[in-house]
């Protein structure tokens, strides 16, 4: 569910929208009474529709949105894998990027149109759920970019400074030797099969 | 156009954006993947097709009483 504010917002709208309708033949008679027909039918519904939909998309990034179907539940749990080399799991475990957007974090591309290209997949992953059928082996759509880890380690010391990087960096930079010839592991799916997981402890 | 002809397109404009609000509710309600595609792809065109139809009811009755 939506939270209580957005839900809240779209009853009151309806309720102000059930409200005009009984009202119509009252107020279509009067400027002032077209005015509130006007705000309570066109403008109120098109906010709402635009806030509903701007809060859908952000919502749709969500690591809680990206695992809510089953097939990624598996990618999901790899973010515990007890391996400090996985970088799903090193990652997620070491906050280097955002808990709450884990998946949209490191899939989307950070190019002009990373965020409609990730969201127009989202699309044909959905359609893969309910219509196409999951491929048996989850795989991504292209070769990971070293772009995308670059966003975020371009000029961090820790990278740049790394002994096994110093070598590489240019051809790092240029995209011709992958970030994932040295660090394989993406997802630990032996630790997840294993149910090897990590767990911070409870306070 | 009559008062009556134009209440009624006005209600029917009320339907239709009442119809996409509603949609989003259920959406909102039940917030899945496919909802969210669903209320997307319904909601939004369902209001603006109920904020068309309320202006064209205004329109042709401000051209009717030749106002404009």
């Amino acid at each position: 569910m939506l939270p209580i504010p957005a839900v809240v917002a779209l009853i009151v709208g309806i309720a102000i929208v059930a409200f005009l309708f009984f009202g119509a033949g009252a107020l279509a008679g009067q400027t002032v009474g077209r005015l509130v027909l006007l705000a309570g039918l066109l403008a109120l519904p098109l906010l709402l529709s635009v806030g509903n939909i701007s809060y859908g998309l952000h919502e749709s990034s969500s690591t809680r949105f990206c695992l809510s179907c089953h097939e990624m539940q598996r990618h999901g749990k790899s973010l515990f894998a007890d391996n400090k080399q996985a970088l799903a799991a090193a990652h997620y475990q070491n906050r280097l990027v955002d808990r709450e957007s884990v998946c949209y974090s490191c899939h989307k591309d950070y190019a002009m149109f990373g965020d409609v290209t990730a969201k127009l997949n989202g699309l044909r992953h959905v359609w893969a759920h309910y219509i196409a059928g999951v491929p048996k082996k989850i795989e991504l759509y292209k070769p990971y970019p070293n772009s995308n880890c670059l966003h975020c380690h371009d000029d961090a010391r820790r990278f740049v400074d790394g002994v096994a990087h110093r070598p590489i960096l240019p051809a790092l930079y240029a995209g011709t030797t992958s970030c994932l010839s040295c660090h394989r592991i993406a997802h630990d799916m032996t630790k997840v099969d294993a149910d090897d997981l990590w767990q911070a402890h409870q306070r | 156009m009559t008062t009556e002809s134009m209440t009624k397109k006005i209600r029917r404009a009320a339907v239709l954006a009442g119809l996409g609000l509603g949609v989003q509710l259920v959406a909102a309600l039940h917030w899945t993947p496919a909802m969210f595609i669903v209320s997307a792809v319904l909601g939004p065109p369902l209001v603006l097709a109920g904020g068309v139809q309320f202006l064209a009811a205004v329109w042709r009755n401000i051209r009717d009483k030749g106002a404009v």
